[in-house]
């Protein structure tokens, strides 16, 4: 059997492992573990890698930026930041035609520059504002939707987990990933709040207005979400600086954000027990994944394929541009039923030597930042598509009594949006580099 | 079955504690790497080896929240297409999965084992501090037992839930 036979057999056998319910991880470690075995003919080299294999992954310094800006994010949701990212946005937004529900997609950018997980945000912005829409008596569907398509937000806006970790996989520089995905991340939340803004102009009766606050308490409830900012700066703006290394970074958010949590009486040995736990939790199955992913790659290196598929493609003649569609379309398609991280863990691999060799009229290290983005962008969306999408399930879970139907009704225009927004950054990779171009 | 039951119960407690111990390990090492950034900036020098005090770090917090997220059956599965199956099949395979997990922990328990053994043997030390490697290696072993047997009971009491959260 040649490499390419082996590695297409070993997908196809690990995807139907992950449908049986199979978990992520272990499908692919253990597929990466017998595929090896295959091509080396003996078990022994993987099964000597092992013994040092999970604790040198575990123990990598650029890994270990992901536990660190997760605890950030918890104790930011501990912290009393949502509340006050809301109520400036509704100060502001509030009596507009559709209002409530504008500002909570603002108040998710908001949180989204603390927070590096779309859950998160999701579920933080959600406890806050899917009261006070359902309050004014927004539609159903129009109160969940914005909200599940803001939790995106959260991982759009940096820092971001997923980022971090393509930027790893691809070694490309953390800080210039994330100044490419702030122009995206913000012009995500203006497609949101265009999204709102015709939804409430078709369907009145689904979104009213509050009433208008006048600009002294405006400012004053703006000025309330200073912390966000100032963390946020330090953070992104430290990194930039070269004043510390992204971990250290992560590292002076969480305690930053710990700090103030603690200061607003948020964060108490109860709350901080909670964080811990659900910090570790996600840690926890982030790394699991990515240590049946390093089994995986291992396999997939000693196969060659990656290199042969890339070689062939160039080969083809195919339009770069074709290539890329059919990467980005695969990526909508595993969405609908996978998680993000696993998905970029499984196809960076592949795909990222395939992008290389291609020609889009750019740098090595700008076609690779460019395609970051739009990978982070179209997986995201993944987690707003139904039948599965997390963040739908989230915000469900917030608000029972509302059909999990409504709720795919709620986010449709939304994931419209996001689609409108992929094909605009495809057609002008300015939009994602202008700013890394401009900063360095 | 009381002494399953029982078994359940204080697993759970000792992920709970393990889990609470990474936590305080992850915090430390944020709170030594924020030290070490402030005296830099003030001049006094980083904190010696704080790189590697970050990494042996990160390696036990990681071994320390593995059991806990097994026992809130936290790790990623595709259960779109089971949920479909009747209930039972659905279970079953729902058995399944924590069992191959339980299997790839004690395998992977047996490997670190090993690999301890090796470090204590040979006395493998971090670069800068020369401080020994094999602690980390021992959280490996303890998580990683914890998390083979809490598998193992998630295996012998399924239950149909949808699939928790993925990261980001």
């Amino acid at each position: 059997m040649s490499g390419l036979e082996l590695t297409i057999a070993a997908f196809i056998l690990m995807l139907v492992a992950i449908f049986l319910r199979v978990p992520i991880a272990v499908a692919m470690g253990v597929t990466g573990f017998v595929g090896s075995w295959i091509v080396r003919g003996q078990p022994t080299a993987v099964l000597s890698q092992l013994k040092t294999l999970p604790y040198d992954t575990f123990s990598s310094y650029s890994l270990s930026i992901v536990p660190l800006f997760l605890l950030m994010g918890q104790f930011a949701t501990k912290s009393g930041m949502s509340q006050a990212l809301f109520r400036a946005a509704a100060d502001w937004l509030g009596h507009r035609k559709g209002g409530v529900a504008l500002a909570a997609v603002g108040a998710c950018a908001g949180f989204g520059a603390v927070c590096g997980s779309s859950l998160a945000t999701a579920s933080t912005m959600g406890q806050v504002a899917l009261p006070e829409m359902r309050r004014y008596g927004y539609s159903n569907a129009l109160a969940t939707g914005a909200l599940a398509a803001g939790g995106t937000l959260g991982i759009l806006i940096p820092p971001s987990i997923i980022l971090i970790i393509y930027a790893i996989l691809t070694e490309q520089n953390v800080i210039k990933m994330f100044a490419a995905a702030m122009i995206p991340g913000l012009l995500a939340m203006l497609g949101y709040m265009l999204v709102v803004a015709l939804y409430a102009r078709i369907r009145p009766d689904a979104a009213v207005t509050a009433p208008r606050v006048p600009y002294g308490e405006r400012f004053l409830s703006l000025a309330g979400t200073w912390p966000v900012l100032a963390i946020f700066l330090v953070v992104i703006g430290g990194i930039y600086l070269g004043k510390f290394t992204p971990t250290e970074g992560a590292a002076v958010g969480a305690v930053a954000t710990g700090l103030y949590g603690i200061w607003t009486g948020g964060l108490n040995l109860t709350t901080f027990v909670d964080c811990v736990l659900s910090a570790g939790q996600t840690t926890a199955m982030i790394f699991l994944i990515i240590l049946g992913a390093t089994v995986f790659n291992s396999f997939l290196g000693t196969t060659r394929t990656p290199q042969a598929l890339a070689d062939w493609v160039a080969g083809t003649g195919f339009a770069p541009m074709t290539i890329l569609t059919i990467m980005l379309l695969t990526y909508l398609v595993f969405g609908c039923v996978m998680d993000s991280l696993s998905m970029i863990l499984l196809t960076i691999p592949i795909f990222f030597p395939i992008i290389e060799v291609l020609d889009f009229g750019m740098t090595p290290e700008e076609t690779a930042i460019w395609f970051g983005i739009l990978a982070l962008i179209v997986v995201e969306v993944g987690l707003i598509t139904p039948p599965v999408g997390m963040n739908l399930f989230i915000i469900h879970s917030m608000a029972r009594d509302v059909p999990i139907t409504a709720t795919y009704r709620g986010v449709a225009p939304f994931v419209a949006s996001d689609l409108i927004r992929v094909v605009l950054l495809v057609s002008f990779p300015a939009i994602s580099l202008a700013l890394v171009r401009w900063l360095f | 079955m009381p002494v399953l039951d029982r078994i359940g119960r204080i697993l759970a407690a000792v992920a709970w504690l393990l889990a609470i111990l990474g936590g305080v390990v992850l915090t430390a090492m944020a709170l030594l790497t924020v030290t070490s950034v402030i005296r830099r900036e003030l001049g006094f020098g980083a904190i010696l080896g704080d790189v590697e005090l970050v990494e042996l770090g990160a390696a036990t917090a990681v071994f320390c929240f593995l059991p806990w997220c097994q026992l809130q059956r936290g790790h990623v599965t595709v259960d779109i297409l089971v949920q479909r199956f009747p209930e039972r099949l659905h279970l079953l395979l729902t058995s399944i999965g924590h069992l191959t997990l339980a299997t790839v922990g004690a395998v992977i328990t047996y490997r670190v084992w090993l690999g301890l053994g090796e470090k204590l043997r040979y006395g493998d030390q971090t670069f800068i501090l020369g401080a020994p490697i094999w602690p980390g290696y021992v959280a490996g072993v303890v998580g990683g037992l914890l998390f083979t047997l809490i598998a193992l009971q998630s295996a012998l009491t399924p239950r149909q839930q949808p699939s928790p959260g993925a990261a980001e």
